[in-house]
């Protein structure tokens, strides 16, 4: 009890340091009136009393010093005065506390914002209960180098009955019509099994999920929706539960609502997924019986059984796969080596981005070290101006400790503020600055402040603080060992010692070197980026736009006005000939499912054989798939390699005709490619016709084997017009849709946009990191340059007097720019030889980033030291120059 | 002067003679010790403010008989208690310390 009295006591005195002051002095006065009193009575003088007094009372500031050591905390004393202290001298030079604060705050922001990022991408875990056991499965075809090719419905149930997983889903993402509203819209669904909620640990906001008591053999009625399609479409109604909607044709019944931050871990096609529906998919509209080799389910999601590592469950999947090959030969043949693999869901959902953002919180962290090696050698200039202060300190006693503890409160109490600037940024243009990241990028969503970003802010600024501060500050006091003569040398001419510059001068070499490695770094991205716009496309963008249909697949074939060839073909022609009368357009296409290019669109491949060819029934080969009206290729302006385009005549009625692309070509044909046949859909087709690649993945991703069919031999469930010659004004965009809905209303119209809008979507991430990596290379540079240019002004002035007795003794201007530019100019290759060893090393860690140059590219290994040795001699000359311009006698008598 | 000593002996003379400003206690203390404990009289300010801060004593400025401002500190409730188990706990050590000298000659 008394010890906690006596600790507020203690802090409340901290407060009223003043009061308790003037009360003991007044204490001690009326103390020694009394001792006077008591000597004056024993016959003293008044003169002798008083020295007496005070001899009894012994040393008074001692006394002092020890009543106020008793009071108070006096760690904590010191440090408010140190930080009253630190206040003052910082407003003192308001121009040195800018520079500082901004650079910090740049710098901490800069680190803390990609660091949010980081944070919500890939540290924090999937927002579901042991997001560790929540993995996805993929089939591969090992043989023929085909990755993910898809799961079919027996291998789900073999899945489901082997003993690794205590729930599995199969996740199918498409496109449904949600009609109802003022016009039948497209929104994105995700056809699940049964466990799909139960695999998640995913509880609805509203009313229940489906769950493995719903089970049917096609798809049950009872559907999930989203959030934002219950506060879009339904206007948040809490009484949606039980509420009818027609999608795709169908009756359906809203059972439950998610909440909002319920995402579908996994990709989807375009868009947040809206709507879930659950199907066991084996009756209508799936292949019924189930067929063991159609592997129409894209995607499989599970959760581990507790305790089971992901290589003990990887042991188990492969004797899965190895006991259904036996099984079933016919489906696995041994060539194609089918495997199943297992893959964290996590990684799978953010694997693709880990590389760009592991690469982009290193540069960002060099930033922030440049910043911290930019305000030490600041600090050290200062506290050289500060030496004279510094000695008189010491000299009345101040411990080293006490000077360092001093220095290291002031770079503290500036970091401080840095970094709280930093975050009140942050806050304040949150919103513009999500606006600056890719719309693409997984979870990017649940990109927001959380503790542990509050946390890493107050530790970098702390960090930081101590980096810059300390090293300066054990300088600045161990170089007043001897105060003597700093008082002295300080008081001469309060220039810096030898020391300090030479300190300053590793400080700037370190600059240097971090800036070449920043430079690198953002050298190779801007080389790859454009590397990526050299890249042929394989089409032409200019004036091409594109409008996606999604024709509605109703679960009951009959009900399905689109399901034979005819209708297809006759929606097709009727489309186009409404289209081509639209203003502006002067020629339009149709491409079937999969036919737009740069949408990753090797989300569905199909296997194929190659009667023609030796091996050809046992070898199980992948291509991407498409159909494409006659006129496609034209409009497009993908040229033709070899043979014919498809014709108006390539019917249902004519001969099955396909259209391979180079790389098929290559892959499988082999220079006999006319005329081959292939097989898949179990019909033979016949390759009438070799295309030049097209970029159908993105602009930097390798082209796959990719199969056109004529589409008028086939259906679709979605179709893509393209126009040339259009505008891609909003007009035009909303004509289209007019025409769509005016031939049929019940067809949703989506993803109206030019071939320009999505060329830069394809481009946003790696402009992202350019951008940023090109912003923090510049800053490098800006920063380095600033650092040499003081030193080299410092070293001038240091030398001027030497300078003017070389000239007056006949010393050329040249001779005395050369001889004040070589520190610089060794102080820069110093620099540039370090960084770029890190920069060697650094560039490989960012090989996945790169397209179409290698990490030890020779151009920008080069480049880079040229140019920041010509900055950096630049920053060098100015100063250089100045020692020349000051008349010699001037310098002498200064 | 041993740790504590010096509080005990401010409690201890408080209680006796009532308030008391620092000088007085200084007076007393070397009229007991027959000038043997010369201390200089400065020293008791921090166990004055550490008794104080502890609530054992209250200070409160007053006029002297002759008429000289002085801050008179009174031993409170709380003090009078804390003096009780220090002097048992002294007396025990002094005890204890006495029966070891005893045992060594």
């Amino acid at each position: 009890m008394r010890h906690i009295r006596r600790l507020f006591a203690k802090f409340g005195n901290l407060f009223r340091n003043g009061q308790a002051d003037r009360e003991l002095d007044r204490e001690v006065s009326a103390h020694l009136v009394l001792l006077e009193d008591s000597f004056q009575r024993r016959g003293m003088s008044l003169d002798e009393a008083r020295i007496e007094a005070r001899r009894a009372y012994g040393g008074i500031e001692q006394a002092k010093q020890l009543h106020r050591e008793e009071r108070s905390i006096l760690w904590l004393e010191q440090t408010f005065a140190d930080l009253r202290y630190a206040c003052r001298s910082l407003l003192k030079t308001p121009g040195f506390t800018i520079t500082a604060v901004l650079t910090l705050a740049l710098g901490i922001g800069a680190n803390v914002a990609i660091f949010t990022v980081v944070n919500a991408v890939l540290l924090r875990p999937l927002p579901f209960q042991h997001p560790e056991r929540l993995v996805r499965v993929f089939g591969d075809l090992d043989g023929v180098g085909a990755k993910d090719i898809g799961t079919s419905e027996p291998e789900i149930e073999d899945l489901q009955r082997a003993d690794i997983f205590d729930d599995l889903s199969a996740i199918f993402p498409v496109s449904t019509a949600l009609s109802g509203g003022d016009h039948t819209e497209r929104i994105e669904m995700l056809g699940t099994g049964f466990d799909y909620f139960q695999t998640l640990g995913a509880e609805p906001a509203l009313g229940r999920v489906y769950g493995p008591r719903d089970a049917v053999p096609g798809f049950t009625e009872a559907v999930v929706i989203s959030d934002g399609l219950w506060k879009r479409q339904f206007g948040g109604d809490p009484r949606i539960l039980g509420r009818r909607i027609r999608v795709d044709e169908d009756g359906y019944t809203i059972v439950g609502v998610m909440p909002p931050d319920f995402r579908h871990p996994g990709q989807t096609l375009a868009g947040d997924v809206e709507m879930w529906a659950a199907a066991g998919f084996a009756a209508d509209p799936f292949p019924s019986p189930p067929v063991r080799a159609r592997r129409f389910l894209p995607g499989v999601i599970a959760r581990l059984k507790p305790g089971l590592s992901l290589q003990q469950a990887q042991h188990r999947l492969d004797a899965l796969a190895a006991r259904l090959a036996q099984t079933y030969p016919k489906d696995y043949p041994s060539a194609s080596k089918w495997a199943l693999r297992l893959e964290p869901a996590e990684q799978s959902l953010t694997g693709s981005v880990r590389p760009m953002l592991v690469v982009l919180l290193a540069a960002v962290g060099f930033v922030l070290l440049m910043v911290a090696v930019n305000l030490a050698s600041l600090l050290v200039a200062r506290s050289s101006a500060r030496t004279r202060e510094l000695a008189i300190r010491q000299a009345l006693g101040a411990s080293r400790a006490r000077v360092i503890r001093q220095l290291l409160t002031e770079s503290l109490l500036l970091s401080l503020i840095g970094g709280l600037a930093a975050m009140l940024v942050l806050m304040l243009s949150r919103s513009s600055l999500l606006a600056l990241m890719p719309s693409d990028l997984p979870r990017i969503a649940e990109v927001h402040f959380d503790a542990r970003v509050v946390i890493l802010a107050c530790v970098l600024s702390l960090v930081t603080g101590v980096l810059f501060g300390l090293t300066p500050a054990l300088h600045a006091s161990s170089s007043s060992a001897d105060p003597n003569r700093d008082l002295k040398e300080g008081g001469r001419s309060g220039s810096p010692s030898r020391r300090q510059h030479r300190f300053r001068s590793v400080l700037v070499a370190t600059e240097i070197a971090l800036s070449v490695v920043l430079l690198c770094g953002a050298g190779l991205l801007v080389r790859s980026f454009w590397n990526t716009l050299q890249v042929n496309p394989g089409f032409d963008s200019e004036g091409l736009m594109v409008a996606r249909i999604w024709i509605p697949n109703p679960n009951n074939p009959a009900m399905n006005r689109y399901r034979a060839t005819q209708p297809v073909a006759a929606l097709s022609h009727e489309l186009l000939r409404r289209v081509k009368a639209l203003p502006g357009v002067e020629e339009a296409a149709i491409g079937g499912n999969n036919s737009v290019p740069l949408e990753n669109n090797s989300l569905r491949r199909i296997l194929f054989s190659l009667p023609d060819q030796a091996d050809s029934t046992q070898t199980q080969r992948s291509a991407d798939f498409t159909a494409v009206s006659p006129e496609f290729f034209q409009v497009l302006k993908t040229p033709l390699l070899r043979g014919r385009s498809f014709t108006e005549a390539d019917t249902e009625k004519s001969k099955r005709v396909v259209i391979v692309n180079e790389a098929f070509a290559k892959q499988y044909l082999a220079g006999r490619d006319l005329g081959q046949r292939v097989n898949f859909g179990t019909f033979d087709w016949e390759v009438v016709g070799v295309l030049t690649d097209v970029r159908d993945d993105g602009l930097d991703a390798n082209v796959q084997p990719r199969i056109y069919r004529a589409l008028y031999q086939g259906t679709a469930n979605e179709m893509a017009i393209f126009l040339r010659g259009a505008s891609g004004s909003a007009g035009l965009k909303q004509q289209v849709i007019q025409v769509v809905q005016g031939v049929d209303s019940d067809l949703p119209v989506y993803g109206v946009r030019t071939m320009h809008e999505m060329m830069e979507t394809s481009l946003a991430r790696r402009r992202f990191s350019l951008f940023l990596m090109a912003a923090f290379g510049a800053l490098a540079l800006f920063l380095a340059s600033i650092g040499i240019f003081g030193v080299m002004a410092y070293a001038v002035t240091q030398r001027s007097q030497e300078f003017s007795i070389r000239v007056a003794l006949g010393a050329q201007h040249r001779d005395i720019v050369l001889l004040a530019l070589r520190p610089g100019a060794m102080l820069t290759v110093a620099g540039v030889a370090l960084g770029l060893t890190a920069a060697w090393g650094a560039a490989h860690l960012m090989t996945s980033l790169l397209f179409g140059v290698s990490p030890g590219d020779p151009v920008t290994f080069l480049a880079v030291p040229v140019a920041l040795a010509s900055i950096a001699l630049l920053a060098c000359w100015i100063p250089a120059r100045r020692a020349v311009r000051v008349p010699p006698v001037a310098a002498l008598r200064s | 002067m041993l740790q504590g000593t010096l509080d005990l002996i401010i409690l201890r003379t408080l209680r006796s003679m009532g308030p008391q400003h620092a000088y007085g206690i200084a007076a007393r203390l070397e009229q007991i010790s027959e000038d043997l404990l010369k201390l200089n009289q400065g020293t008791l300010y921090p166990a004055l403010v550490r008794l104080e801060q502890q609530g054992w004593i209250k200070g409160k400025w007053d006029k002297t008989e002759k008429g000289r401002e002085a801050k008179y500190y009174a031993i409170t409730k709380a003090g009078l208690k804390a003096l009780g188990e220090e002097t048992q706990r002294w007396r025990q050590m002094s005890g204890l310390v006495e029966k070891l000298l005893a045992e060594e000659s």
